[in-house]
């Protein structure tokens, strides 16, 4: 096992990453020191297990059974609106005892492994029958997210699948025809497809007139992150969430609560860590020398690299303002089980696709 | 192939990550901007959101009388709330209705605890708790968690009715309140302020009763629910209201014209301060708090009026009571003096209008002179020495008397009396006074119209000779005396004096049956009609309804030699002056002079 200084620079920053999300969401859930210390062990061991699981079991093997997966997941999502619990208005998740997952969270995964596996089978050649195929699959299986509803799930869905064929190296001009539908169905869509709730969150960005709740919530989180000014109100600190300002302290708005503490030296640190991760992680993807003609590797590091960057700032996004708020977890940050183990099992996937851990 | 596949797919790659890197550098500089230039601003808003205060109402001033009775004082009164930050669970909530099941019902406290939990008010459960209720809530409190005792000030007075009009009452605040304290309190804050005076001294010195608030510094959670006391300040108790009523002769003015209808007042010559204000009936100051509307509006309808304040409100023609202050005029102008003559034979007839007015007394007075007139109350004397009267100059004088202007600097609410003149007249019966007009006024009927506290300050200047001042109950408007317009010689206001002591001792005077004995009192009785009748005859058919019989009105001042207090009674349909309201006014003359 060799581990150069890069790698150890990766691992040091994943950590860092790892380390503040278990911190603050303990300062968040507080008093429960156990539950710090779980958050830390189920993110450390899924992580290893899956990166030794694949390591071993050949990452080929895992592909073959993409479109297994990918309907498997689609009918555990579908199970949900039958035996999901309802939380928040919605159903989202399967309780499984030990642990309740919301399986919208591993479509990212599932859709990825299925088309690698359909494009590798024509060695990535994208043809528009292919284009269109791999397209239609990645609209309709969204379908049942967004009905749970559960619409910013599944806009990053699309989003994410989009960024995949993208990689993969479908046609740019198809790429320029979904942006040109967007923009000409969005007034449809606004329409037709979305719930009063929905809109309202979207009105709220738009304008400073939202209702007044649809306001609170940002509001309160850009009190959180500017209260943290230069160098933060220390561990454990935050008076927004002492005084519970700050609803959906500990998912979506995690971040506000970290920024409060930390300030802005401990944002930017959390930045670094991140940039550091995506680019040495990136840079040893690429430089990584794969004897086969099998680029599968490539596609789907890079792929999971970029879920985990994009999903960091679409929530910090989210979370400062800057864009309407969808309800997308933080990674390593998020309380809930689904998020941080799909998280670590794309981590699993990165590492195994690099070779990290190969002699 | 490989390599051209690769490079393809690193040219995207780099794509997205130049993307990403663009994304994170918008969002370095949003926080920058957040964290670093609005920083500080924005730890102002988290602080403004979770720090909060809350005003400690003051304890308002007491109020007592000059010889050191308390009259009214904040007292300490237990309530039942709802305490938000531990909510009452369904067993407190019930044992709570147990403990006090004559009180409350489970239903009840439940429906007031759901409305504290979903508005995050502090609802009151059960308030003024007695000693026993409050001991039964302590002894069980470990069980009644999400319900606290809350304590505050509840205004209680003397419960004696004597007090009511004087103090007023307080109660909560409406729009109109707002405009009368905005007029006279600078920067008045109605939101500071749940109950207010409404009327009396509790009105007028609103102010110095009221204190100042105190503040209970806190934070608070989302929800508004207190988390943590972090200071207070405490409350500047309202200032004490000496007044000048003397409780012993309130009380007993009060206890002597029980059952009837009327009022008394009584002013203090030396400072021109009110001891004695009363209006009966009355009630108990206790009884408006927390009254019930319908019993509000049955007091309210009730026919003897006992929220009207007749000492200070209620106008009623002065009859004879009205003599003295006319001789002044009459004396000063040269309209008579001490030695002219008419003959009464009961009968004032009005040449110029062929009418006759009758007298009270069949058959007249005979040969009458000003003293006899005012000893035995002529009628036709008066009604004659009216008819002389310039009118403006009569206007002057009654001004200069205080009629059409400020009675009082504190009392609230008053009525003036009205300046009988022209304009008035106009206004109500659209033409100007005539001659015939004056015959009523003279004998103290027809237009003119006095408060029975208007009574005791012109029996004052009487007393004074001449002189007077605003009377009050706290304070002083002015020290400056005020005058009458016209002046006496000594020797004319002694006779005078002289003649209305005679009312008194003399045997053929109307209040000789007062029987005043050793008090030194000087007065003058007056019987004022309630309906306009022109004979005997007609009058005692008239009485047969108690309500259309004459008012018995009673001026006075003792003792006559250094006049100390000057007393007006007026009893509704009391009928004879002298002999129903003499006695009332010798009585507090008595307790009044004795005390001094």
């Amino acid at each position: 096992m060799r581990i150069d200084f890069n790698n150890a620079l990766i691992i040091l920053s994943l950590a860092g990453i790892i380390l503040a999300g278990s911190l603050t969401i303990f300062s968040v859930t507080s008093i429960d020191l156990s539950y710090f210390f779980r958050f830390l062990l189920i993110s450390l061991i899924s992580i290893c297990f899956v990166a030794i699981v694949f390591y071993l079991i050949n990452i080929n093997r895992i592909l073959s059974a993409g479109w297994i997966i990918l309907a498997t997941n689609v009918l555990l999502v579908l199970s949900v609106e039958i035996f999901g619990q309802e939380i928040n208005g919605s159903r989202r998740w399967l309780d499984f005892g030990f642990l309740s997952l919301q399986p919208s969270e591993f479509m990212k995964i599932s859709y990825a492994l299925f088309t690698i596996q359909y494009l590798r089978f024509y060695s990535f050649k994208f043809t528009a029958f292919r284009s269109f195929f791999l397209l239609a699959a990645l609209f309709v299986t969204a379908i049942p997210i967004i009905i749970q509803p559960d619409l910013g799930t599944g806009v990053v869905y699309i989003a994410f699948g989009i960024m995949l064929l993208f990689i993969c190296g479908m046609n740019k001009k198809y790429f320029i025809g979904l942006f040109s539908a967007f923009i000409l169905l969005s007034p449809v869509l606004y329409n037709f497809a979305l719930t009063g709730y929905q809109k309202g969150r979207i009105i709220n960005w738009f304008s400073s007139e939202g209702s007044l709740s649809e306001r609170w919530n940002i509001l309160q989180s850009e009190i959180s992150i500017g209260s943290g000014e230069l160098l933060g109100e220390g561990f454990l600190a935050s008076k927004q969430n002492e005084f519970n300002f700050l609803p959906e302290a500990d998912t979506d708005f995690i971040f506000s609560i970290y920024a409060e503490q930390f300030g802005f030296a401990g944002v930017i640190l959390i930045f670094v860590f991140l940039a550091v991760f995506i680019l040495l992680s990136l840079n040893a993807l690429m430089k990584q020398n794969n004897l086969s003609d099998d680029l599968s590797p490539y596609y789907l590091g890079s792929y999971f690299i970029f879920v985990i960057g994009f999903s960091f700032l679409i929530n910090i996004l989210m979370v400062s303002g800057l864009i309407p708020v969808v309800g997308l977890p933080l990674p390593f940050f998020t309380k809930g089980g689904s998020s941080l183990l799909c998280f670590s099992i794309m981590l699993g996937f990165i590492f195994s696709a690099k070779g990290f851990l190969r002699a | 192939m490989r390599n051209k596949d690769l490079n393809f797919f690193k040219s995207r790659a780099y794509g997205i990550l130049f993307i990403f890197f663009a994304l994170l550098a918008l969002l370095l500089a949003r926080f920058f901007f957040l964290q670093v230039v609005k920083g500080a601003e924005l730890k102002e808003q988290r602080e403004l959101n979770i720090n909060a205060s809350e005003s400690i109402y003051p304890k308002r001033g007491r109020i007592v009388s000059r010889d050191g009775y308390i009259l009214a004082e904040d007292i300490k009164t237990f309530s039942i709330i709802v305490d938000l930050e531990q909510k009452p669970d369904i067993n407190a909530i019930s044992l709570l209705a147990d403990i006090f099941d004559q009180d409350l019902s489970a239903d009840e406290v439940e429906v007031k605890v759901l409305t504290s939990l979903k508005f995050s008010t502090q609802e009151t459960i059960l308030s003024d708790l007695s000693q026993q209720d409050l001991a039964k809530f302590l002894v069980r409190s470990s069980e009644l968690s999400g319900f606290s005792i809350n304590e505050s000030y509840k205004r209680n007075y003397d419960p004696h009715p004597s007090i009511f009009h004087i103090l007023g009452h307080l109660g909560f605040i409406n729009d109109l309140d707002t405009k009368y304290f905005s007029q006279r309190i600078m920067g008045y804050d109605k939101n500071l302020w749940q109950k207010v005076g409404k009327s009396g001294l509790e009105r007028v010195y609103e102010q110095e009763l009221r204190g100042m608030h105190g503040k209970r510094y806190f934070q608070r959670n989302a929800r508004g629910n207190k988390k943590q006391i972090t200071g207070i300040t405490n409350f500047v108790e309202g200032k004490e209201l000496v007044t000048s009523i003397n409780y012993i002769a309130q009380k007993k003015a009060f206890d002597l014209l029980k059952g009837k209808q009327g009022a008394v007042v009584a002013i203090d010559l030396s400072d021109f301060s009110i001891p004695v204000a009363v209006s009966v009936p009355s009630i108990s100051a206790n009884d408006l708090s927390g009254i019930s509307s319908k019993d509000y509006a049955d007091l309210l309808n009730d026919e003897q009026r006992p929220l009207f304040n007749r000492a200070f409100m209620g106008l009623y023609p002065p009859g004879s009571t009205i003599k003295p202050l006319l001789t002044i005029f009459s004396l000063s102008e040269g309209y008579t003096n001490w030695t002219e003559t008419i003959l009464d034979d009961g009968l004032f007839r009005f040449e110029e209008e062929q009418r006759v007015f009758n007298a009270w007394k069949e058959g007249g007075h005979g040969l009458t002179d000003l003293e006899k007139a005012l000893v035995e109350s002529s009628n036709p004397f008066f009604m004659n020495l009216a008819t002389k009267f310039d009118k403006d100059k009569f206007v002057d004088f009654m001004q200069s008397a205080s009629f059409g202007s400020v009675l009082c600097s504190d009392c609230y609410p008053h009525q003036y009396s009205p300046l009988i003149n022209d304009a008035w007249k106009q206004k109500n019966f659209g033409k100007d006074l005539y001659k015939g007009d004056f015959i009523n006024l003279g004998v103290g009927q027809g237009y003119m119209l006095t408060t029975p506290l208007h009574l005791a300050l012109l029996t004052s200047l009487i007393a004074k000779k001449g002189e007077y001042q605003i009377p009050y109950i706290v304070n002083k408007q002015t020290q400056n005396p005020l005058f009458l317009e016209n002046k006496l010689s000594d020797d004319d206001w002694k006779r005078l004096n002289n003649s209305l002591i005679n009312v008194v001792y003399s045997p053929n005077g109307t209040a000789f049956r007062v029987n005043a004995g050793n008090l030194k009192m000087a007065g003058k009785s007056g019987t004022s009609q309630v309906v306009d009748i022109n004979s005997r005859a007609e009058y005692d058919e008239v009485r047969k309804n108690p309500l259309l019989r004459d008012h018995a009105i009673f001026i006075g001042y003792a003792p006559h030699d250094n006049p100390k207090f000057a007393i007006a009674v007026v009893i509704e349909n009391g009928e004879s002056g002298g002999r129903a309201a003499g006695p009332v006014a010798k009585e507090i003359l008595e307790v009044l002079t004795i005390e001094n």
